[in-house]
């Protein structure tokens, strides 16, 4: 069998293929297909697929393809796929990362678009300032957060000692965890975690005393002694038994499901304000929160952060879209109630107050914890030097090496000053 | 159609075509997923690249660091070695224990094989680190035991610098099963008449042993050798789990991938990590090099 084509044929074939093949590229034109990547628990995704659904619903011509990953697979999958050319066209950014993705041209600058079709100036300058990086707008507040100290209330009870609250002392939150120790009413059950190597609350002791993690134009903002200070004060709540030793610290792994109260090891420990709802979901016992100690004179240390971020790839075909999405979450009734408070407080006045009726008894204390702080709070520190996210990690490794006894508190301050401003000349 | 009455000498290349077509999935594996990205990686080590921006070209820099200045190349690389140096040994000499008691032909062999060689194959899977995390954690099961039994209260011994090495030690010897296959399969080869000679002149157990099994056994062993310990310098995923990525407590667990792996996907220096990557290969080729060259004053081929 022989298949002839003659040119009118083959011609009219070409003409209708193009045709076919135009109207499909049309259609993919015309819908507005975006991706957005997130980290976090199971709730979490529930919420975010569902104000997917619903601007879906309102949006008929946009779709939205949500994934989401854990912490640690996060971070390496978006580095990834930016370092590919295949960003997600919406970014759940962490205030850690925003300031590396930004300076490396990652992410779209919404500054253009404050007061158009992102509608935020309700937030307030300190809540829109958290999403810029050397002035311009790169993320969205997605929720005011901050840190926060853990009180687990049952413990302290059974103990006998009045539980921390507001206003103590450094000194006499330390002498009051020592009181939990001593009291033996569990197995292997200590007062307070060791914090001596968290950052967070390493920079909360130096803003009190005036001074910084970094400088505004990315030096290190502490001396030598500061540290070594910071580390003989956990040595001493060590030795007096307020805190768990080096080797049960040492199972923390940064994560909730590890820390010191939710394994039961301590009565007092340190998170963010916006863990503190899936903190009380791991514990069974009543847990309340409070605010850093802090010396009587001292300067405010604790300050209003994101608790994460909502930010535009640089390279989305849909930047226009992706930015009415971004203000659909954070200024939309319909799609900011869908979220809750589950990435933190809404920084709108108008979404919180729309919010707080609902909520339940646990995270009615979040919202009260950040309404009671919110006077007291500092300003937020100046942007992180790249290669800051590296002093994170030598700040605990040094903090270990304190608490194992293989290095002297004097020299660990003088030996962290050193490495640390190492790894940030280094970028 | 019509019908060829003659045949034509097919050409050497269509003669091989299906040979070439079945080779076609290893050839685009090997060419698009090892040797392109292997010669992108060294490309890159020249390169400041952050995964973000275009690369740039900065020369020797990296390998300048890593050669001069650079103490987690240094502590990394020790916990690399000690941990090469001490379960490589250990583990071979167990797999061989174990190789030459299930030789004696007891009943049931291909039982005890498979459970054996069973650690082997789950080793390295993430499921096993996590098991091993809690049985070395606090209240773990190494604990509960010393407790009950010795009265001893533990440490942690994941968690102290002092003794977490020695776990992931603990974990890779018990990974013996593969080496013990290859033991077993070397120890069948090996004449039965020479034993027979031996046993009828009267030499004992041990003589037989280290006069007749060992030196037989020395290719064998020399392969075993060579590949756990390339295996051994790629440890990953334990110290991996087991840290939670850090390499702690006080960098004590840091393997050397560890910290590649650190560099790249934590602080986003590619181009450094692809020349940790490089120099990892330099130091595992002259490894096995050393390996080769001292073979011949060791290994016995029987001829």
């Amino acid at each position: 069998m022989t298949l002839t084509i003659d040119r009118r044929q083959l011609l009219a074939g070409m003409a209708a293929t193009l045709a076919f093949s135009g109207i499909g590229l049309n259609r993919a034109n015309a819908a507005t297909s975006m991706r957005l990547l997130w980290w976090g628990s199971k709730e979490r995704s529930d919420r975010t697929f569902a104000a997917v659904k619903a601007y879906q619903a309102k949006n008929p011509d946009v779709t939205i393809a949500g994934e989401s990953f854990g912490w640690d697979s996060y971070w390496t999958r978006l580095a990834t796929q930016t370092g590919g050319g295949n960003a997600p066209d919406l970014i759940q950014m962490d205030y850690r990362y925003i300031f590396e993705y930004a300076r490396r041209g990652a992410l779209l600058d919404m500054t253009p678009y404050l007061g158009k079709s992102l509608a935020i100036e309700d937030f307030g300058a300190p809540n829109i300032n958290s999403g810029k990086v050397d002035g311009k707008i790169y993320g969205v507040n997605l929720g005011v957060n901050s840190s926060m100290v853990v009180v687990n209330v049952a413990a302290w009870q059974e103990a006998g000692v009045e539980p921390p609250h507001d206003g103590m002392t450094w000194e006499q939150l330390g002498e009051a965890c020592a009181k939990v120790t001593a009291a033996k009413k569990r197995r292997g059950f200590y007062g307070t975690a060791d914090q001596s190597g968290g950052e967070p609350d390493f920079e909360c002791w130096l803003r009190q005393r005036g001074k910084a993690l970094y400088t505004s134009d990315g030096k290190l903002g502490f001396e030598a002694k500061d540290a070594a200070e910071w580390f003989s004060f956990w040595d001493h709540l060590r030795e007096i038994g307020a805190c768990v030793p080096a080797d049960v610290q040492a199972l923390y792994k940064q994560t909730l499901e590890t820390d010191m109260l939710v394994t039961k090891k301590a009565a007092v420990s340190y998170a963010f304000s916006n863990q503190f709802v899936a903190i009380q979901g791991l514990v069974k016992e009543k847990i309340d929160l409070i605010a850093y100690p802090s010396d009587p004179g001292s300067k405010p240390g604790q300050y209003l952060k994101p608790s994460m971020l909502m930010s535009v790839s640089a390279t989305s075909a849909n930047k226009d879209a992706a930015v009415a999405f971004v203000n659909y979450l954070v200024e939309d009734p319909e799609g900011a109630k869908i979220l809750g408070v589950e990435r933190g407080v809404p920084a709108s006045p108008k979404i919180r107050d729309l919010l707080t009726p609902d909520l339940d008894a646990t995270s009615k204390q979040v919202v009260d914890y950040i309404g009671r702080l919110t006077p007291k709070v500092g300003a937020l520190p100046p942007s992180p030097p790249n290669g800051a996210g590296e002093n994170a990690f030598l700040l605990k490794k040094i903090a270990e090496e304190v608490a194992f006894g293989k290095t002297s508190a004097q020299d660990a301050g003088a030996k962290f000053t050193e490495q640390a401003a190492a790894n940030i000349t280094r970028g | 159609m019509r019908v060829e009455t003659y045949q034509k000498a097919p050409s050497a290349f269509a003669r091989n075509a299906p040979g070439y077509l079945f080779l076609l999935p290893w050839f685009i594996g090997f060419f698009g997923l090892t040797l392109g990205p292997a010669i992108v990686s060294l490309y890159l080590s020249f390169t400041d690249y952050n995964l973000l921006q275009a690369p740039h070209l900065v020369g020797l820099d990296n390998y300048a660091r890593i050669a001069t200045g650079d103490d987690k190349f240094i502590s990394s690389m020790k916990v690399t070695l000690f941990y090469v140096v001490c379960s490589v040994p250990l583990k071979l000499a167990f797999a061989l224990m174990v190789a030459l008691l299930l030789n004696r032909g007891i009943r049931g062999l291909p039982i005890y094989r498979a459970i054996f060689y069973l650690p082997s194959l789950l080793g390295s899977s993430v499921a096993i680190a996590v098991l091993w995390r809690q049985i070395f954690d606090g209240d773990g099961v190494v604990n509960t035991l010393l407790w009950y039994v010795l009265g001893i209260n533990g440490p942690s011994w994941i968690s102290n610098p002092n003794y977490s090495l020695y776990t992931l030690i603990i974990l890779a010897i018990w990974q013996f099963g593969s080496p013990m296959i290859i033991f077993l399969a070397g120890l069948r080869q090996i004449p039965t008449d020479l034993y027979e000679a031996a046993s009828l002149d009267g030499a004992s157990k041990a003589r037989i042993f280290f006069k007749i099994t060992l030196p037989l056994l020395t290719p064998v062993i020399f392969f075993n050798a060579v590949v756990q310990t390339i295996d051994a310098f790629k440890a990953f995923t334990p110290a991996y789990v087991i840290s939670s990525g850090t390499g702690g407590p006080i960098d004590s667990t840091l393997f050397y991938t560890l910290y590649l792996y650190q560099e790249a996907f934590g602080y986003f220096r590619m181009g450094y990590a692809a020349a940790l990557a490089w120099v990892l290969v330099i130091i595992i080729a002259v490894f096995t090099a050393f390996s080769f060259l001292s073979a011949r004053y060791w290994v016995h081929y029987d001829d």
